[in-house]
């Protein structure tokens, strides 16, 4: 199977699984909401009865949101203006590239949202290996019966990135860097310096990505419980194919990278009240959802690709998980 | 023959005066514009390979004050970067500068006399350090040199100095990396003698300098090829056969003297024409990757000398050297007589003020700080604060609309937030910075003994803040008179604080003493506020109050605005003094908003979002659209994340 009928094959796969694209979206609003409703409760305080609140309402009240700043921490103090528009996805990426510290609650709701992917990845791996409707007790049977294979595999996943961005990072871009560029007068070239370890540094956690990618695609397709040999397995399966697990990598970044273009085209900015303001969100969550949907293109093309390689599309080593066959459930 | 003599010494003269009449082409004015009594001719060699400057001067110094001089204090500012036991880099710690430890030793600095003689006594065996700011023992920035025979009043002084010099990494704007040299305060350099004594401070790492106005007649001697920008104009080039090439600048009326030399420097050329101000030959030492930002630096120095030039006097120099420092020589945003260096980015998109806001700034400094030569390091503000709002007026008037812009990756890529167009008042006085200070001092302590991490805050932003709060209050023709009288009166000379403030009020034709008790000898904050707005029905009528409240320790007349539903409008002018003051209205219909100070007069208000208060209040839908977008940047940012899973 070559990468671009995996890629296709992946996104056959996740656009034939609907639900868990919305579930997934729903998650990510469960751990989201919380926090912006937290944060809303914060705004309307300070506003209070002001009249600033107009301007903030119909735009952007620059001086308000420094005034706001001024007082606030912890989650109020990620209000700022990189929150805006196309500008927060330039925010977040350059914090992850340049390991930006963020705020405790931050750290922390993130930490959630991954342990909650980490839960639900067994059952999306498992439907998208089976290419079929596995139904909510099977997606949640593969859920539960892979969740504590996949955080052993995850805990292997944080040493390595740990040791990426806490190590690897602050030696490339706080001793290599400043030292690279000590003498260097033009800032073209450092720059250029800069985006060389970046790609030096993407490549590596790219790496790391894949053979975890492909180290849970082997536990949920061969139903491992080692996921020491799924690791060993992933490397040895990248090994081989190489070319292909790249490619397929390239494929799945360039339409992050297209999604992300096409954002910065149609990111809403502060929009104005009423019909604008839920315009603007509607386009942020179309934003997120298509996000999700890459996500998940992920995993299932490289699921195609395992699969493909091997000859065994559709095969899954775990029997499938059915309805128990009670006098209750004939009876229902 | 005898005519012949007569009719060249006539086209002589006359060409002497033509060019006498041209600063721009000689650096020399027809009559003095200042004292002239500290005069420098100096001689220099840079030896790029070892960082190192050999110099000699020859400084003709006249004692203009009532006093005689016992003694010579120079300030030796490099020695500040000698090692991290110096004031300057102990203040610097303490504000939580730069981390100097991992310093090569070769990127530190200093200043060695090798000799010095006074009216030919050689005086080198008596020279010695002195700290007349805090007594430490390890600082060497300023050196006093005892006298055999004291300087009467009105007597001149002829000084002989050589010295040596290492140039750093640069600290403070001054220094060099790869080839690039950025060459300030590099000189021994003569205090000013007051009428209480030499004003000779140690170099601290919050303020600047002080000097006195002279001529500067400077030999510079540099790798051949290589261009020189300095303060004044190059009067001759002469290439040496040993591959270097000597450039020899000159001006009057100055009190400094910078340079900077690199192979790499594009150079560009403009002039500035106006109807009635002098024109001002532009010449612009650009790095070769800002090569098509040219004019963008060129516009922004125009707008300056067009705008400072109409509101508060012209410049006189005829000429003026821009220099876009190299990418990290950290010499960028720094002004010196006639020459100022800008700074800018490789990639600045239209629409930000980078490069033209630091521009404006340092060009602006040419007026308030060259002009103008205020102490630096007692009234900073006097300069900056002045400066800082000149420069926001001025960036106003031409760059429109100015947006935010943020920077990511490493701070090498902009983004333009095209919904947050910057304010004059608030952004460009740098209400936010002071907002965040305002205490930290009073403004009349001396400069250099503010807290170095947030005296920036009381000297540039606060200073604009009041000034532009002036200028609501007063109106601008007022405002402007005040400075254009300040600029007037004061050019040439050292003004100081009192010197300003009696200008304003006898301009202003009031006494306005008890403003500047306020913003200039008090730390006092200014917070005004709509305490509660009530509107009840009783009887056939509304029965409206609103309380009024002083939060802050600083007091300031301002209008309050009470707006009723059926739009009518009543201002109330409270003289701001009480606590807190009641307003009753009974109308027909009830009250919509009240509103302390609704034309934002007094910009140093520190919370203006409590100036405010509705009986129908939008802050729930405002808090609900910011939170749902910041619901989009927090979702993006989990996914980020959970990209690693």
């Amino acid at each position: 199977m070559s990468p671009l009928a995996a890629w296709s094959d992946g996104v056959r796969r996740v656009n034939r699984a609907p639900a868990i694209l919305i579930g997934v979206w729903a998650l990510t609003l469960l751990v989201s909401l919380p926090l912006a409703l937290a944060l809303r409760g914060m705004l309307a305080q300070h506003l209070g009865g002001s009249l600033a609140a107009d301007t903030a309402l119909s735009g952007v009240n620059y001086d308000w949101m420094q005034e706001f700043g001024d007082q606030a921490s912890g989650l109020g103090a990620t209000f700022k203006p990189t929150v805006i528009g196309f500008g927060a996805v330039l925010d977040n990426l350059s914090a992850f590239i340049d390991d930006t510290q963020r705020p405790v609650v931050i750290v922390g709701a993130a930490s959630v949202y991954i342990v909650v992917w980490i839960f639900v990845a067994g059952g999306i791996l498992d439907r998208y290996a089976r290419d079929r409707a596995t139904r909510a007790y099977g997606f949640f049977a593969g859920a539960g019966g892979f969740f504590f294979r996949l955080l052993r595999l995850a805990i292997a996943q944080w040493l390595v990135y740990a040791l990426l961005f806490g190590a690897l990072h602050p030696w490339m871009f706080g001793s290599l860097y400043p030292r690279a560029i000590h003498e260097v007068t033009a800032e073209r070239t450092a720059f250029l310096v800069r985006v060389a370890l970046y790609l030096v540094f993407g490549a590596l956690v790219a790496g790391g990505t894949m053979v975890f990618d492909y180290a849970k695609v082997r536990a949920v397709v061969e139903d491992r419980r080692s996921m020491l040999s799924a690791i060993g397995g992933a490397a040895g399966f990248i090994g081989r194919n190489a070319g292909a697990a790249a490619a397929l990598f390239l494929l799945n970044f360039g339409a992050f990278a297209i999604t992300v273009g096409f954002y910065a085209l149609l990111a809403p900015g502060a929009a104005g009240s009423g019909l604008r303001m839920w315009l603007g969100l509607a386009v942020g969550q179309a934003y997120v959802i298509t996000r999700l949907w890459i996500k998940l293109v992920f995993w299932a093309s490289e699921t195609a690709l395992f699969q493909g390689r091997l000859g065994q599309s559709g095969y899954v080593v775990r029997p499938e998980a059915t309805w128990p066959e009670s006098a209750a459930a004939e009876a229902m | 023959m005898r005519r012949a003599l007569a009719t060249a010494f006539f086209f002589a003269l006359a060409w002497h005066s033509t060019a006498s009449a041209q600063p721009g082409r000689t650096g020399a004015f027809p009559q003095p514009l200042s004292p002239r009594n500290a005069n420098y001719t100096i001689t220099a060699r840079l030896d790029p390979s070892t960082r190192t400057i050999a110099g000699s001067e020859t400084i003709v110094w006249r004692n203009i004050t009532s006093r005689p001089a016992a003694d010579l204090q120079f300030h030796l500012y490099w020695n500040a970067w000698k090692n991290t036991r110096s004031t300057f880099m102990r203040e610097r710690a303490l504000g939580g500068g730069n981390d100097d430890s991992q310093r090569r030793a070769d990127e530190w600095a200093r200043i060695d006399i090798a000799a010095i003689t006074v009216n030919g006594g050689d005086r080198t065996a008596s020279k010695r350090f002195i700290a007349p700011d805090d007594e430490n023992a390890n600082d060497e920035t300023v050196m006093s040199v005892p006298l055999a025979q004291p300087i009467a009043p009105g007597a001149s002084a002829s000084i002989e100095i050589a010295w040596t010099a290492h140039v750093p990494r640069t600290f403070a704007r001054t220094g060099a990396i790869g080839n690039f040299f950025f060459i300030a305060q590099w000189f021994p350099k003569l205090g000013v003698l007051q009428e209480d004594g030499w004003n000779c401070h140690q170099f601290h790492a919050g303020t600047e300098f002080f000097s006195d106005y002279g001529v500067y007649d400077v030999s510079l001697t540099v790798p051949s090829g290589w261009p020189v920008g300095a303060t004044g104009v190059q009067r001759e080039r002469r290439d040496n056969a040993d591959g270097t090439a000597t450039h020899r600048y000159y001006q009057e009326d100055v009190h400094d003297f910078a340079w900077t030399t690199s192979p790499d420097y594009v150079e560009r050329t403009a002039v500035f024409q106006h109807p009635t101000l002098p024109p001002v030959e532009m010449r612009l030492l650009l790095q070769p990757e800002h090569a098509g930002q040219a004019e963008r630096h060129f516009d922004a120095t125009r707008t300056t000398l067009k705008y400072y030039g109409e509101w508060y006097g012209a410049y006189p120099y005829g000429h003026i050297t821009i220099v876009d420092p190299a990418f990290q020589s950290g010499a960028g945003g720094m002004e010196y007589p006639t020459l100022f260096t800008a700074g800018t980015r490789w990639l600045a998109p239209a629409g930000v003020t980078t490069p033209e806001g630091v521009t404006v700034h340092e060009a602006g400094h040419q007026f308030w700080y060259g002009i103008v030569g205020n102490n630096e390091f007692e009234d900073a503000w006097m300069d900056e604060g002045f400066n800082t709002f000149s420069t926001a007026r001025a960036v106003a008037q031409v760059y429109d609309p100015n947006y935010l812009a943020l920077r990511y990756f490493g701070g090498f890529v902009p983004w333009v937030v095209k919904d947050i167009v910057l304010s004059r008042e608030t952004e460009g006085n740098r209400l936010a910075g002071y907002r965040h200070d305002a205490k930290s001092d009073a403004q009349a302590t001396p400069t250099y003994r503010y807290f170095p991490a947030t005296g920036g805050s009381i000297t540039y932003n606060k200073t604009a803040l009041w000034l532009n709060t002036m200028e609501r209050w007063l109106g601008w023709p007022m405002l402007q008179r005040v400075m254009s009288a300040q600029f007037d009166r004061w050019k040439f000379r050292h003004p100081k604080p009192d010197d300003f403030f009696a200008v304003a009020s006898e301009v202003a034709g009031q006494n306005l003493g008890w403003y500047f008790d306020q913003v200039y000898r008090s730390s006092n904050v200014f917070d005004y506020a709509v305490q509660d707005l009530k509107s009840a029905r009783d009887g056939e009528q509304y029965h409206t109050s609103v309380v009024v409240q002083r939060k802050g320790e600083a007091t300031f007349p301002v209008d309050v605005l009470v707006t009723f539903r059926n739009g009518e409008r009543v201002t109330e002018h409270w003289d701001g003094k009480d606590r807190w003051k009641l307003y009753t209205y009974d109308r027909l219909g009830p009250a919509l908003s009240a509103h302390v100070d609704p034309n934002r007069v007094l910009l140093l208000d520190v919370d203006y979002t409590n100036n405010s208060k509705t009986l129908e209040p939008k802050g729930p839908a405002a808090a609900t659209k910011w939170s749902m977008t910041w619901m989009v940047w927090l979702q993006d940012c989990l996914l980020s994340w959970a990209a690693l899973v």
